[in-house]
């Protein structure tokens, strides 16, 4: 072992478990921004026009008298939803899991390319001081919605300043790392998997991030094209989604960005939670100490829906005028998604049926991904149907049905990954007492902020509104709107109280043992800290990765590199 | 399809949604609490499978898992059942209504004497409405150009309006019509829809459109064909007037091409 400098080991780094908690680290701290952001747009959507309080950090606001104006409100929502998109999912799912499992999980020493991992993460940390730069801009963030819809992105949309630009410019950036890292994770899975580790007997976990990273190698190009198209437009003065008033000569087509972003899009929506599909499927046989429940069926599924993703896109657009015949093939390919996912949504129940259910934080966390991802689920149906979607686009229903989807299933599948896999990555347990009581507040109050989105939305509230009482109609919505501000608040509480427990178990957590769950997949072979490159010798695999409670062992679990014989 | 009954005002939904006023409007309600009922359904089996399980197969109580891939064919045909289940009791139903609606109603544009037609443009931060006056045809002199944000229109009358906008993508919002259509620059695109009671309304705009778009408010009345008729005989005609007093010099230039554009006949 050559020992190597401080630079080389935890800042250059080009091992993939370090590398991961880089990720992690990015991701917790952005997740925390947003999430900020978060609290003081429901301020604004509860107390319009009223000073923001000093437990709020109103002294942010200082230059406008304590009040969010609605420029501040634009700019709020739009770098809300692009930071927890880009850099708080993102990151955490994809980069931190993704980097930290996959090799780990398949046998592998590394990735395939580790010098261009750490790029990858530099790059995107790259991407984020640019974003975040952008906040100490004269005119400002960006404020066009996450989104970003031409003309308004543009110059003369009426945006000042270079905020949209730097936005652009950071998504592109951070596009680039993603590209990177998706290379890299299947590359990795198709040539680093041990001895024995077919692809049927990869974790559900490994199956989840290599889909996600076959969409993300062929979607993100398509944004990153869109991006670049964009930004010649907001600095060069090019004229590709330029229609109107604006456009000089011919001009373009602002249509052709939506259909960009989306084709993009949509597939996003996956991109962020086939992670989350994997991890539970796997830590449901964990702590049920059964088998996954039809393994191969899950698999097979969530490759399907991989597939039909990339053909839905215009379900985002049923109200821009598209051809009645396009509306109706959109509608039907996108209720199709519901034949998988409810197939592999019963496998989650089976895996539960006739288990043994060991209630530890990870599996809490686990089984509320049922509860949120089924209502997700299921109120996407609305949305996907051209003519309820008429009424509820652009409402706070289609906000409560996407922070179902992805707020919450991807959070409390982080949740769940983080409590599963701390001891491997710090080598201490995550505070079960604490986490418990972060798990049920959360629980409880994130389900009061998003079912109620979808309620005021129902009753007529459409989104990005500064002030919700300029409109009679919404008068009556008042109340709820306050409630769900509280409700929100107090859920931010609840992650104040997650840091804590982070850190303090970080630092003071009980020391772990090697296997404290009696996992069966490979990362849980090796004492902690696990070395750089892993494994003293690679694994010879056996089996597949959910040997729980099988007769033909003595105890209820199988590594999966002991060979089972059976008697 | 059977009524289904509301339990609780709006449904699962707690808060009603605006009053409907539209002809088609119920056919969207009626969409919405089909799939209000099947969801509930189903998320209620699945919400009551896992307190089920919690309570019978905890460790505790249930020390010893069964060693069980549900791997088997019967477990593959079970699946596949409730997923093809999933998709004909939901998918399929409110497909078909709503591709039913889309035909019989939504898309399904009237034609003859007794349509109003209305062309709307929608600019940061404020409404244009455009009616034809006399001669039944746009930009002309007798285009009859009410105030910014006033939207007048008769009561039993199908209204048909096309959309456009010069500036940034906007969105006519009638909540109490159930619908909405965004207006493109560079495109024109169509809606129609038809009121059954009288009264005052709001039109909001639905698409990020800047700053004020909070604030981009319309007023729809509507009103008994008599009312509509004097209302409209009481403003001046287009032509009359200088174009100047409701623009402002810069947005005159695009007049032709973003606004009183001739109509544009629907296939």
């Amino acid at each position: 072992m050559h020992s190597e400098s401080f630079w080389r080991k935890d800042i250059f780094s080009t091992d993939h478990k370090t590398i991961g908690k880089q990720f992690l680290f990015f991701g917790i701290f952005f997740l925390l921004f947003g999430g900020f952001q978060a609290m003081l747009l429901r301020w604004q959507l509860a107390y319009p026009g009223q000073p923001v309080p000093w437990w709020l950090m109103g002294f942010l606001y200082e230059g406008t008298g304590g009040i969010i104006d609605p420029d501040g409100f634009n700019r709020l929502f739009t770098m809300h939803g692009t930071i927890m998109i880009f850099w708080a999912i993102t990151p955490i799912l994809i980069g931190a899991f993704g980097n930290f499992l996959i090799p780990l999980q398949i046998g592998a020493r590394d990735m395939a390319f580790p010098t261009l991992n750490m790029i990858s993460f530099w790059t995107f940390f790259l991407s984020g001081v640019v974003l975040l730069l952008s906040h100490f801009l004269p005119a400002g963030s960006a404020s066009g919605g996450w989104t970003s819809y031409p003309p308004l992105s543009l110059p003369g949309g009426g945006i000042p300043g270079l905020g949209q630009a730097f936005w652009t410019l950071s998504v592109t950036l951070m596009g680039a790392a993603t590209m990177m890292g998706a290379i890299n994770y299947i590359i990795t899975v198709i040539r680093l998997r041990a001895p024995g580790m077919t692809y049927w007997r990869m974790p559900l976990s490994v199956w989840g991030l290599w889909l996600t990273s076959i969409l993300n190698a062929i979607f993100v190009p398509v944004i990153a094209a869109g991006l670049i198209m964009l930004l010649l437009d907001q600095l060069l003065g090019t004229q590709f989604f330029v229609a109107g008033r604006l456009a000089a000569g011919g001009g373009g087509d602002p249509l052709l960005f939506q259909h960009v972003f989306w084709i993009f899009g949509h597939p996003e929506v996956y991109i962020l939670i086939l992670p989350v599909w994997g991890i539970v499927s796997d830590l449901l046989a964990i702590y049920s100490r059964k088998p996954a429940f039809g393994y191969k069926v899950t698999s097979i599924c969530m490759s399907t829906i991989v597939v039909l993703s990339s053909i839905v896109w215009g379900h985002h657009m049923y109200t821009t005028g598209m051809s009645p015949l396009l509306g109706k093939a959109f509608m039907f390919l996108t209720l199709l998604i519901s034949i998988p996912s409810s197939i592999f949504f019963f496998n989650w129940l089976g895996t539960l049926w006739r288990g043994s259910l060991h209630f530890d934080p990870p599996m809490l966390y686990t089984m509320s991904v049922i509860w949120v991802f089924g209502l997700g689920g299921l109120t996407g149906l609305y949305n996907a149907t051209v003519t309820s979607d008429i009424y509820l686009h652009d409402t706070m229903f289609v906000v409560g049905h996407f922070h179902y989807t992805l707020a919450a299933s991807v959070l409390f599948g982080g949740f769940a990954a983080i409590a599963h896999w701390f001891p491997r990555m710090f080598g201490r347990m995550l505070n079960p007492l604490m986490s418990k009581i972060h798990f049920w507040g959360t629980f409880i109050t994130l389900n009061l902020v998003f079912f109620n989105m979808m309620v005021v939305g129902y009753a007529g509230q459409h989104r990005r509104i500064y002030n919700p009482s300029e409109y009679e109609f919404l008068q009556p919505l008042a109340d709820m709107n306050v409630f769900i501000t509280y409700a929100a608040l107090v859920l931010g509480l609840f992650q104040i109280l997650y840091l804590f427990n982070f850190v303090w178990s970080l630092v003071k957590g009980k020391v772990a043992e090697t296997n404290p769950w009696r996992a069966t997949t490979l990362e849980w072979t090796m004492d902690y800290p696990i070395p750089h490159g892993n494994f003293g010798e690679i694994p010879q695999v056996y089996h597949g990765p959910h040997e729980y409670s099988n007769p033909n062992t003595d105890q209820d679990w199988a590594p999966q590199t002991v060979e089972i014989k059976s008697s | 399809m059977g009524k289904i009954k509301k339990l609780l005002p709006g449904g699962i939904w707690f808060l009603d949604p605006p009053k409907d006023i539209s002809l088609d409007g119920y056919r969207i309600d009626k969409v919405i609490q089909y799939t209000d009922f099947v969801i509930t359904l189903y998320f209620a089996i699945v919400v009551i499978a896992l307190v089920f399980f919690i309570w019978r197969y905890n460790s505790r109580k249930n020390p010893k898992a069964s060693y069980d891939h549900g791997n088997q064919k019967k477990h593959l045909i079970m699946t596949v059942a409730m997923g093809l289940l999933v998709f004909f009791s939901i998918d399929v139903v409110i497909e078909t209504m709503s591709f039913k609606d889309l035909k019989e109603a939504f898309w399904n544009f009237p034609k003859g004497k007794d349509v109003v037609r209305i062309e709307v443009m929608p600019q940061q931060y404020a409404w244009n409405f455009r009616y034809a006056g006399e001669d039944e045809l746009f930009g002309t002199d007798d285009d009859i150009v009410p105030s910014q944000n006033i939207m007048h229109i008769p009561v039993n009358t199908p209204i048909v309006i096309q959309l456009t906008t010069y500036d940034v993508i906007h969105s006519f919002y009638l909540p109490n019509f159930r619908i909405k259509q965004d207006a493109t620059p560079g495109m024109v695109t169509a809606m129609w829809f038809q009121a059954m009671e009288t009264g005052q309304y709001e039109i909001a705009c639905a698409e990020l459109c800047g700053n004020s778009h909070f604030k981009m408010k319309g007023y729809l009345t509507v009103e008994s064909e008599e009312d509509f008729d004097s209302w409209l005989g009481s403003l001046e005609p287009e032509g009359t007037k200088d174009e100047l007093d409701d623009w402002g010099a810069e947005e005159v230039e695009g007049v032709p091409e973003f606004w009183a554009w001739a109509w544009k006949e629907l296939k």
